[in-house]
């Protein structure tokens, strides 16, 4: 223990000699945390919208001003008498055409149809489009009386949005951060570590010496995992500083889910390093594997359960994944251990694989048969 | 005939046949520019789906009545919803939303079948996990519709006087991956492109050959442009690569001018090798060219479009956007092999591309030949 201990020691006073790299071993985070909790927002609001009146009425008028009153949208012109030609070009993500006669056939209680054109390129904002239409469609039909009262629906949902009343998109995103920020920089760090060591030829003391490679590699875990410690630290508060979100309930679940996971990433680190050659090997594997899995297997930006076959057995071992369930219940949902106990033991599983597999790889190293 | 004779004798041609042959034995980059930006367009192809559907639903049906089934046999008709459990219980179905086990929650009280028979308004309760702000969004929308809709189809009512027929243009089927892999074959050429060239400078101050190359008798601009044109050759190679992947694997239109599409991907290939020189040129080792890409690629790639879209980040990095060659590239190529657009339509997007160009390339050729002085 006490061997392991003045490694650990040695360790973090290598790092500390280092100014650029502990620079930017607290800044880097800082900048992603920034750029993704103000950047990635998936609900589009200010949708450029143009419309065609070819009724050119007060009724029509009236429709145009109750879609722009939801908010959502925001008034573009059309540059020709084409209809697409505001999409084509980009500046519209959708053109609404109103028929001529719209006023003369709804007063005539004739049906009439609007017609919709929307840029389906994005998916999800084609949706929401689509949905932000049509109950714009439903609000004007109510708001002049166009609706006879035995229309109505007999049914009113009374739909209640729980932990997220306000739909926050930083409360959804910024725990998700968490979890990819938590993951690749510690790796990072841990594998250079290894890596510099192997490339400087220092490696070669630790094997005359009579530590064996699970004291020294776990020297070395201790020493990034506490870095790794301060870093989550400065990002966790500078989040609650910025985006507002707090802590829910009872915090034991994500101190250990931290601790955990944090040794889990420097795990992953130390058996990148261990297998690679060079430095660039060793940061390119790791920053790819890392943020590739960490940003699209985790279910960071959308919902688990839409990744495919194949690749969603791959998200299972992605502990990214199951931090993130971790920091989306501690900072928004609040229930503590009884919804993610399995969470931490995943974890724990998943990275004690990691350290276990270094271990294997080094005593090859030391030991060639 | 003479142009290519005493182009094949010059010496430029011998530096970038060095510089071929250095390339190919270098098994890296070779491995660099194939493997990962396969991988990345299928994971991102693949993975990144924001498709609404089969969310769990549980329910408390406490009418019990043939009116409530019906209800429930309409919400899950077109699989947005699924029902996952009937709990007896508000409470329980409570407790089950809570720790995240069904993200949906649908209450119909005791009274909804004889409040419907009576004609008065019958109100159901719907709980939402609204963790999840986007999908949250989507499904509390679809609920209300399909209630609405439910109801009034109860009533016999009359047709709506008014309705609105949406169509959606250039993605019909509405498959995320044609959203996605345009974007993505940006962020590919974007992180290979920078990282390949930066490696390969660098490398050559870290080992210090740099210093033997200027005893020889060739300039700063031929040492550089022999490095940059076999460099641009295997990225456009990239680009083929990407771009059958597109093809083959994900059916993508490519409804505008493929030539087009490669000319741009050119141009903006040459900011990315820009940029990768300007990486080499600021850093000391390979090391930190690797944290300092980070600083470049992150706010790079996330500004762009290419995963979020523009219109809903907040004023300042929507105007930040723009200074985003990325940005540009990913708008050109979501146009030509989506919509099908022409030159015309994209002419300020292509000016500014090929002023990024310039602008890259021109600091990084001006620091790399300081350095060398």
């Amino acid at each position: 223990m006490k061997r392991v201990l003045s490694q650990c020691l040695k360790e973090l006073n290598q790092f500390r000699r280092d100014r650029l790299t502990v620079a930017l071993a607290f800044i880097l985070p800082l900048a992603v945390l920034l750029v993704y909790g103000y950047a990635i927002r998936l609900e589009a609001s200010n949708i450029p919208l143009s419309v065609q009146d070819f009724d050119n009425s007060s009724f029509s008028r009236t429709y145009v001003a109750r879609l722009f009153a939801t908010n959502q949208f925001v008034p573009t012109p059309l540059d020709s008498t084409e209809p697409t030609s505001a999409l084509d070009r980009g500046s519209a993500k959708a053109t609404i055409i109103i028929p001529p006669e719209f006023e003369r056939r709804v007063k005539a209680r004739k049906p009439v149809t609007v017609q919709a054109l929307v840029d389906g390129t994005d998916v999800n904002n084609a949706r929401v489009i689509q949905n932000s239409l049509r109950a714009a469609n439903q609000f004007f039909l109510r708001s002049s009386g166009l609706l006879p009262e035995h229309a109505r629906s007999p049914i009113q949902a009374q739909v209640r949005l729980w932990f997220n009343p306000g739909r926050h998109e930083s409360l959804y995103i910024v725990p998700g951060i968490f979890g990819v920020i938590l993951w690749v920089f510690p790796s990072i760090l841990s594998s250079i570590a290894l890596v510099r060591e192997k490339e400087q030829g220092t490696i070669v003391q630790a094997y005359a010496s009579d530590l064996s490679s699970a004291e020294w590699l776990l020297g070395k875990e201790l020493a990034y995992l506490i870095i790794g410690l301060g870093e989550a630290f400065v990002v966790i508060v500078v989040a609650m500083l910025l985006f507002g979100v707090r802590l829910q309930g009872d915090p034991t679940p994500l101190l250990l889910g931290l601790i955990l996971y944090l040794s889990a990433a420097v795990a992953f680190g130390l058996l990148v390093g261990a297998r690679t050659g060079n430095q660039t090997g060793a940061v390119q594997g790791t920053a790819i594997a890392g943020f590739l899995t960490a940003l699209l297997l985790s279910g960071f930006i959308y919902r688990l359960e839409n990744i495919p076959f194949p690749l969603s057995l791959v998200s299972n071992v992605i502990p990214a994944r199951h931090f993130i369930q971790i920091t989306r219940d501690a900072f928004v949902r609040g229930t503590g251990w009884a919804g993610i106990w399995y969470a931490p033991l995943a974890i724990a599983v998943i990275g004690g694989s990691f350290f276990w597999a270094a271990t294997r790889i080094l005593h090859r190293m030391q030991f060639p048969d | 005939m003479r142009l290519l004779h005493s182009l094949f004798t010059s010496r430029l041609w011998s530096l970038i046949l060095k510089e071929i042959r250095q390339i190919l034995k270098n098994r890296q980059i070779i491995f660099l520019l194939l493997f990962p930006p396969t991988i990345q367009l299928l994971v991102f192809g693949l993975a990144l789906d924001p498709e609404v559907t089969h969310l769990s639903l549980g329910v408390v049906d406490y009418s019990n009545s043939p009116a409530s089934r019906d209800l429930v046999a309409t919400l899950v008709a077109n699989d947005v919803f699924q029902v996952q459990t009937y709990q007896p219980k508000v409470t329980e179905l409570g407790q089950q939303v809570r720790r995240g086990q069904v993200s949906t929650g649908l209450v119909i009280p005791p009274d909804f079948a004889d409040d419907l028979g009576a004609g008065k308004v019958a109100e159901i309760q719907v709980l939402i996990d609204g963790v999840d702000a986007n999908t949250a969004g989507i499904a509390s929308g679809y609920m209300q519709q399909t209630v609405t809709h439910y109801g009034q189809r109860q009533q016999r009512a009359p047709d709506v006087p008014v309705e609105t027929a949406v169509r959606f243009l250039y993605n019909p089927g509405l498959l995320s991956s044609w959203f996605f892999v345009p974007g993505v074959i940006g962020v590919i050429l974007t992180l290979t492109g920078s990282l390949v060239s930066s490696t390969t400078v660098i490398r050559e101050k870290d080992v210090g050959t740099l210093e033997q190359l200027l005893m020889t008798p060739a300039q700063g601009w031929e040492i550089l442009m022999a490095k940059i044109a076999p460099l641009f050759v295997l990225l456009m190679g990239d680009m083929l690569l990407a771009s059958a992947i597109a093809r083959l694997v994900f059916g993508l239109p490519f409804r505008g001018n493929y030539l087009l599409l490669l000319a741009m991907s050119g141009v903006y290939i040459f900011v990315c090798i820009g940029i990768g020189i300007l990486l080499a040129t600021i850093s000391r080792n390979q090391q930190q060219v690797i944290l300092t890409s980070f600083f470049f690629n992150v706010p790079l790639i996330q500004l762009s479009g290419a995963i979020a879209p523009i219109e809903s980040m907040p004023t300042f990095f929507r105007a930040l956007s723009l200074f985003d060659p990325l940005r540009h590239y990913v708008t050109i190529a979501r146009s030509l092999i989506l919509k099908g657009g022409g030159l015309g339509a994209l002419l300020p997007e292509v000016l500014l591309l090929v002023g990024f160009a310039v602008l890259f390339l021109g600091i990084s050729i001006h620091r790399f030949r300081a350095q060398l002085n």
